[in-house]
């Protein structure tokens, strides 16, 4: 089952909770970029921005390539379709038990009349 | 965190709407269950720190999902903790806000995702998650 995945989420939320990783994302949702690229708009070192980098490859968001002297980094959407997952089969299920409750309370007057 | 948030309104009163959770009786005619369920239990003990099971056969299959009640206010406000094992580990929280509507009442559940071994700092993850998925699709 597809959302038996706990501990791949939880290095996704904690990829996730930080904002200058956010930013990465973003950044990367662009198009391939390098590392000091990644690191410019924050006013980080390459070594900070490397850090951050490697959390996102824990997470599985991001791949990085090395091309002569530069990383290259570039965004892999997997993971986050995974937990598009989560909020489809909940979207799901919710939606079926609203339906029943519907037919439930439609029904009840008849089975429950005042007394 | 997450938010999956879902707004549905019904033709009867909010009391009748939040009962249907409560109410062992009723819930067990809609909730976690469908009329082809071989067996099914349902079990609410609607008070704080109480628990709650319901399991539901299907294919020869004990489904469970079971929780807690964190705050019972009939008949505005029901939140539980609900997991169900079988699918995935750890609890979510569930608010269930019930509203009069004219002469019905319009109930809005928040399912709020708290991941296996997540501390509080982790909670903007899920949130964040589908802001990025959003800018990604």
């Amino acid at each position: 089952m597809v959302l038996d995945q706990a501990p791949q989420l939880d290095h996704l939320f904690h990829a996730l909770a930080d904002p200058t990783r956010r930013a990465m994302l973003r950044s990367l949702a662009g198009g391939r970029r390098k590392i000091g690229e990644l690191a410019a708009p924050h006013r980080m070192s390459f070594a900070a921005a490397s850090k951050h980098v490697r959390v996102l490859e824990r997470a599985g968001l991001v791949r990085r390539e090395v091309v002569g002297r530069s990383h290259l980094c570039r965004i892999e959407p997997a993971p986050l379709a995974q937990a598009d997952d989560w909020l489809k089969f909940y979207t799901r299920l919710w939606t079926e038990q609203f339906d029943a409750l519907d037919a439930v309370l439609k029904a009840q007057p008849l089975e429950d009349p005042a007394p | 965190m997450t938010t999956l948030r879902m707004s549905r309104r019904f033709d009867a009163s909010p009391e009748r709407v939040f009962d249907a959770w409560a109410d062992p009786r009723v819930a067990a005619k809609w909730l976690f269950t469908s009329p082809t369920s071989e067996s099914h239990s349902t079990e609410l003990d609607v008070r704080v720190g109480g628990g709650w099971a319901i399991i539901d056969r299907r294919d020869g299959v004990d489904y469970r999902a079971i929780g807690e009640y964190l705050q019972v206010d009939r008949p505005r406000r029901l939140v539980f903790s609900f997991g169900m094992p079988q699918f995935a580990e750890g609890f979510a929280r569930v608010i269930v806000e019930i509203a009069a509507d004219g002469t019905g009442a319009l109930m809005t559940l928040t399912q709020e995702d708290v991941p296996a071994g997540a501390e509080a700092g982790l909670e903007e993850g899920w949130s964040a998650m589908f802001e990025t998925l959003a800018v990604l699709l």
